[in-house]
């Protein structure tokens, strides 16, 4: 009988623990993105499509000078302003042969961003909520400079991997020419 | 005067719509999105924390999360072309390796300094299940699908083990 009420309590107790992070998420999180996406989302429609779209044109252009704007700036600007996964529609301004590249840019970079800005890609926070909430644990006021450290490395990573798929992608093309 | 009354009226109106808009496009995200998938990890969290499971699973996740190496390791497997495909969709096998490597650098059993670099360990995948839909919304030739899906995945090969390095780079001194 005694086995039975502590396998209970051992089961409900799960629950409790459960639950009690599930407070501390609602409380701790949800608020925060609540007001945070409602400003992001207002800020985005005050600009307007159009001024984006012009913005998305200058960055697009080819030549190797324009590689950091189109392999940082642009991902930015576009997962930042229409957020996930409407951001990839910002491939028809660049040339054909960018785009690969510029998908992996930009693909890349809708989890780097939500550490400060969780609008864009409200969908898949936990892939940073999940590590922060224990550093959040272990040393709480570390949490923000992580965020901006995640941002940061995220730009340097999305340029990386806009010039490496750039190179790849070219390599490949050649090669496919070569066999027909 | 009555012109200027119906401007102001109305542009006042249009900003206040517009915000209540954004708001309701908030909660809305909120409720069909984010408190879902929070109920879900949450769940997955009481779990480790309070079986045996958790053990376990710290077990096995040490070896790999405490040391560059190990990342490392973690990442170039995530990124084989195979399996990084299977990996993608919907972000959630990495939302739930996130999820386990917090729950251990909280209980203390992986250090800090590991949360930037592995943030970048459990994610070379992202976006390889949805290259030739990310592509189309670009307006893609179907040319350009072809070559660019494989380029994609063979670059996350080369790229993976590098973000790992340059979220290691950007940790220090955290």
């Amino acid at each position: 009988m005694d086995a039975l009420v502590a396998g209970a309590e051992a089961f409900i107790q799960v629950f409790r623990t459960a639950a009690d992070v599930f407070v501390g998420f609602t409380t701790g999180i949800i608020p925060i993105v609540v007001v945070f996406l409602t400003a992001v989302n207002a800020l985005v429609k005050f600009i307007g499509e159009e001024r984006v779209e012009g913005f998305a044109k200058w960055a697009s252009q080819e030549g190797a000078l324009y590689m950091p704007v189109r392999y940082t700036l642009l991902p930015f600007v576009a997962v930042f302003m229409l957020t996930n996964p409407v951001c990839y529609t910002f491939g028809t301004f660049l040339p054909e042969k960018h785009k690969p590249a510029f998908y992996d840019s930009a693909v890349s970079f809708v989890h780097p961003i939500t550490g400060i800005f969780p609008h864009a890609n409200g969908g898949e926070l936990f892939v940073w909520l999940g590590i922060a909430a224990g550093v959040e644990i272990v040393a709480p006021d570390m949490v923000t400079a992580l965020a901006v450290r995640y941002l940061l490395a995220g730009l340097v990573v999305i340029l990386i991997r806009g010039i490496v798929t750039d190179i790849i992608y070219n390599i490949m093309t050649s090669r496919r020419a070569g066999v027909e | 005067m009555q012109a200027l009354i119906e401007r102001i009226g109305r542009s006042v109106g249009g900003v206040v719509g517009t915000l209540f808009q954004a708001g309701r496009d908030a909660v809305d995200l909120c409720l069909k999105t984010i408190i879902p998938f929070m109920a879900f990890v949450t769940f997955v969290i009481g779990l480790i924390l309070e079986t045996g499971v958790g053990d376990a699973i710290a077990n096995g996740i040490k070896g790999f999360a405490s040391s560059l190496g190990g990342l490392m390791i973690v990442c170039i497997i995530c990124a084989i072309p195979v399996l990084s495909p299977l990996l993608g969709p919907g972000a959630v096998i990495a939302q739930i390796v996130g999820v386990l490597i917090g729950t251990e650098i909280g209980r203390g059993n992986i250090d800090v300094s590991m949360a930037l670099p592995a943030l970048f360990a459990i994610n070379p995948q992202v976006g390889c299940d949805f290259v030739p839909v990310g592509l189309a919304l670009g307006e893609a030739e179907p040319e350009t699908v072809t070559v660019g899906v494989p380029a994609v995945l063979t670059s996350r090969m080369i790229t993976g083990p590098i973000s790992v390095v340059v979220g290691y780079l950007f940790a220090l001194g955290l």
